[in-house]
Order: C-alpha cells, then sequence, then structure tokens
C-alpha cells in the first residue's frame, strides 16, 4: 500500500499520447485547411451585427461570490477525503485507525461538519445562495 | 517498469485513446439519431448505410475546414482552449476501470485499465476533470465575442457549483468502501453488493451533479443556443470546435463509466464472479460496455425529456438542494458506520431524506415569491 511512483507511470505515458495528440491535432488541421481570410469573416460574430464595444467588459459580482463559495466548501471536502479513506479501515490493513481512536475522530468529524453547517445557515441566512 | 508492462500499457493506450475517438464519433450518430426519433423525424440518413458513415464523412469535414483564427483573439490562448479541453477530458480517463479489474497482489492477469492501482483513483479524475473548466475560461475570455464571454462565465459558475455535491456524494462510497482506489471500490461491490441499492441518494445526486459537469441538457446553459448562439465555443469552427466536442462526449463516457463503477458495480453481475478463464474476461468486458451503454442512452434521453433550468434555479438546485442533501446523506453514512447498525438501514434513511427535500421545496415554491428588488436579510 506504500507509495509507489512507479504506479503513476502509465499516466505520465497517457498524458504525453494525448498532449501529442492535441498538438498533432491542431497542426494538422492548420496545414491542411484552406485559408480564404476576408474582413468580415475575421470580425466578432455578433448575430450578424456589428460589434460594439469590446466583449471583455466588467461583470456581475456575484460570480465572484459563487467562486468563494466554491474554494470554502471545496476545501472542506478536500480535508473530507483523507479521512474517509482510513475512518473505518479493517484493522488489518495498512494505515487503520486505531481501536480507541474511533469514537474521538468520529465525534471531532461531527464538530467538523457541524461548523460547516454553521457557515452554511450563515450564509443562507446572509442572503449568499439568492441569485438576483 | 519492466519491458512487459510497458508494452501492456502502450498498447492499451493506444487502443483506448482509438476507442474513445471512435466511440465518441458514433455517440454522436447516435444521438442525432435518438433526438431524431424522438422528434419524429429520421436523421442522417444520406452517408453510406443508415448513415452509419456519417461520423466519418462529419471526421473529415472538421479536417478539411477553412482554419479561420479572427483577428480580435488572443491567438494563443485561442488555440490552447481547446486543447486543455480535450487533454483533460481524456487524461480523467486514465484510472477509470473499463473492463474486469482485480485488487490480487501481484495482480492476476490482464488489467482493464490504463494505470491500475492507483490509489488516489476517484480524486484524480476530480483533480483532472476540473481542470476542465479552463479550457471552457480560456476559450470564452480569448475569443474576445461577447457570446463567449457569458458563455463562459455561466460555464465556470456551473461546473464549480456542481463539484461540491459531486464530491461529497462520492465521500459516502468512499467511507463504505475505505479506499479511493476504483478498482478496490468495485471489488467491495462484488463482496457486498452494489452501492446503488444502499445510497440511491448519493447515486441520485452523482447523476444529477455529472449532467451538470457535462453541460449537457437539462443544464447546457452554457451554450443555450438560443440565449448565447454556441456559448463559449461560438468563434471555434473546424478542427478546434471537433477537440471541444471531443471532450465534451470524453467526459461523457468517463463519467458513465464512473457511475458503472462507483454505484452499478462495475464489472460484476451476480454470478458472474464464478466464470474464469477468457470466457469470464469477456463476459465481464461485455457487461461493463452494456452498463456504459445503457448509462449514456440514459443521458440521451434525458436531453430529449427535460426542459433547460433557468440560470437561478440552476445555483439553487446546487447550493440549496444538493449540498445540504449530500451533507445529510454523509452523516448519516457515518452513523451507521460508527455504530455498526445493519447497512440496509441507509435505504430508508435516503429516502427520508428525498422526502423532506420534496416537502421542504414544495412548501417553497408555494409560499408567495418574494419580491426581486428584497434587501438581504
Amino acid at each position: 500500500m506504500n507509495f509507489d511512483l512507479a504506479t503513476y507511470y502509465p499516466i505520465f505515458l497517457y498524458l504525453l499520447v494525448i498532449v501529442g495528440f492535441a498538438v498533432s491535432a491542431l497542426i494538422a488541421a492548420h496545414c491542411i485547411g484552406p485559408k480564404k481570410r476576408t474582413a468580415v469573416k475575421l470580425m466578432p460574430y455578433e448575430s450578424g451585427m456589428d460589434p460594439i464595444g469590446t466583449a471583455r467588459q466588467r461583470f456581475d459580482v456575484k460570480f465572484y461570490l459563487i467562486a468563494i463559495l466554491f474554494l470554502v466548501f471545496d476545501v472542506e471536502l478536500l480535508f473530507l477525503y483523507p479521512w474517509a479513506v482510513v475512518a473505518y479501515r479493517e484493522s488489518d490493513r495498512a494505515y487503520a485507525l486505531a481501536e480507541g481512536l474511533r469514537p474521538i475522530v468520529f465525534w471531532e468529524m461531527v464538530v467538523f461538519l457541524g461548523t460547516l453547517g454553521v457557515a452554511y445557515v450563515y450564509a443562507w441566512r446572509k442572503g449568499v445562495f439568492q441569485w438576483r | 517498469m519492466t519491458a512487459g508492462q510497458l508494452l501492456t500499457t502502450l498498447v492499451t493506450i493506444v487502443v483506448v485513446v482509438s476507442a474513445l475517438q471512435g466511440a465518441c464519433a458514433y455517440l454522436i450518430l447516435l444521438e442525432r439519431k435518438i433526438a431524431a426519433y424522438v422528434q419524429d423525424r429520421i436523421g442522417p440518413n444520406r452517408v453510406g448505410p443508415r448513415g452509419l458513415l456519417q461520423p466519418i464523412a462529419d471526421g473529415l469535414k472538421f479536417l478539411f475546414k477553412e482554419e479561420v483564427i479572427p483577428d480580435h483573439v488572443d491567438k494563443l490562448f485561442f488555440l490552447l482552449a481547446p486543447a486543455v479541453a480535450v487533454s483533460t477530458a481524456l487524461l480523467a480517463f486514465a484510472v477509470v476501470p473499463f473492463g474486469p479489474t482485480s485488487v490480487e497482489q501481484p495482480p492476476a492477469g490482464y488489467q482493464f485499465v490504463i494505470a491500475p492501482r492507483v490509489d488516489i483513483g476517484i480524486l484524480f479524475v476530480f483533480a483532472v476533470s476540473s481542470l476542465a473548466v479552463y479550457g471552457i475560461v480560456l476559450g470564452g475570455w480569448s475569443a474576445n465575442n461577447k457570446y463567449s464571454f457569458l458563455g463562459a462565465l455561466r460555464a465556470s459558475a456551473q461546473v464549480i457549483s456542481y463539484e461540491i455535491p459531486l464530491g461529497l456524494s462520492v465521500l459516502g462510497v468512499v467511507l463504505v468502501s475505505r479506499s479511493l482506489n476504483l478498482e478496490r471500490i468495485i471489488a467491495h461491490q462484488v463482496e457486498h453488493g452494489w452501492n446503488i441499492l444502499f445510497q440511491p441518494l448519493a447515486f441520485l445526486i452523482f447523476l444529477i451533479a455529472v449532467f451538470a459537469e457535462c453541460n449537457r441538457l437539462p443544464f447546457d446553459l452554457p451554450e443555450a443556443e438560443q440565449e448565447l448562439v454556441g456559448g463559449y465555443h461560438t468563434e471555434y469552427s473546424g478542427m478546434k470546435f471537433a477537440m471541444f466536442f471531443l471532450g465534451e462526449y470524453t467526459h461523457m463516457i468517463t463519467t458513465s463509466l464512473l457511475v458503472t463503477a462507483l454505484f452499478l458495480g462495475g464489472w460484476h453481475l451476480p454470478g458472474l464472479g464464478a466464470v474464469t478463464g477468457l470466457v469470464g474476461v469477456l463476459l465481464k468486458l461485455i457487461v461493463t460496455m452494456l452498463k456504459l451503454f445503457g448509462c449514456i442512452v440514459f443521458f440521451m434521453l434525458i436531453r430529449w425529456t427535460i426542459p433547460r433550468f433557468r440560470f437561478d434555479q440552476l445555483m439553487a438546485l446546487a447550493w440549496r438542494g444538493l449540498v445540504p442533501l449530500a451533507l445529510l446523506h454523509l452523516l448519516a453514512v457515518m452513523v451507521v458506520l460508527e455504530w455498526q447498525l445493519p447497512r440496509w438501514l441507509l435505504l430508508p434513511m435516503s429516502l427520508l431524506l428525498v422526502a423532506g427535500a420534496a416537502g421542504s421545496a414544495a412548501r417553497a415554491s408555494a409560499a408567495p415569491r418574494p419580491a426581486l428588488t428584497a434587501g438581504r436579510g
């Protein structure tokens, strides 16, 4: 069960093949396809209208809010994964919890999820989850 | 890594990459056919018998189409975006078993997975597939087009929102199988029964989150044609568009295999474990493929069954519905495991949670809607 980098070699190999495929597809399309550049063809597509201004304008702050929420919950989630793997392991497998630790860990997790719940209720009451 | 292992891995990779591309091409045909039959049309039938050569014609067309890189785009990111989209979708496939696997040490026989015995398994899939949002954001940003930009904004908000319930729903499965390794999760189900029987709620949440992650109807707001033309890939054409498409369908195949491995017992059918030898391997492979195919057809039928969500409904479903449900379900699994209660107790717990959620949703929709201008509570 110990970490062995050799198990990850196939993934590296696979990554090389994929990147090779993606790059060669782009290059092949670049070499084969015809190119007839005209001014209208190279304009931004806005359903046939002439575009007004640039597309890179300010956008709504609620998207930032979603990003922050995601960060909070995703980090919490990452803490849960290692616990979930070892919490109820059979005692004969590697990294199993000692028998006496089990109730302590359980109640600690309940507290951890409880704080998460408090944060969630706070965010709800603040109206964070209301999309306006 | 010995030469033999290297050769096996290389052959597996080549076969998988080409099979995925072929599968994607024919899934597009299948989707068009299903769409056609649902809408009482015939669908593509001109190229080859019954339109069976249509995917090949499409592929050639993609290759020979003019390569348009508009003037106003950020060239580097514009080219990088489709490459990122297709690579992350393909890379996530690395640890997903697509046939019989074993957890014996040392492994017995050929393993139907590119990288066997990767202990972070499901975490790797999540890590890589959440990188896919970069493909969307880069594509939408670099195209310098208002439709693309809005589509990318929506897509990124949607994808990161549904990542939370996705991760939470899998935790229950990880808790009972005590491993992130997908082969071990399947082995656990072979021994103790499929996870869908004990955790139907986790299955449901996972399925909904997966639909949203794939940007498929009813969650295809990032590319809602009527509002945003093509969404984040409005400015893409030819091969670059094909790469976005390939990424999307590969993602669908990967997640369907994940659903199969996590909840539907992978290659397992009752009685199949006893069949050994080449026949057994072939039968297990066929069972996996059938389950995968069933999932994909389900995906496609849902597309023509449920209308598209509104954006605020989409966000409310993730944050107000799925996240608390998944947390409560996690708590239920914890309680069952801690006091070593019988596992079937999870089933009524799931049903109770679903009933409670449905009840509160019904009450919320019956209450008068608050005015849109109401201040924060």
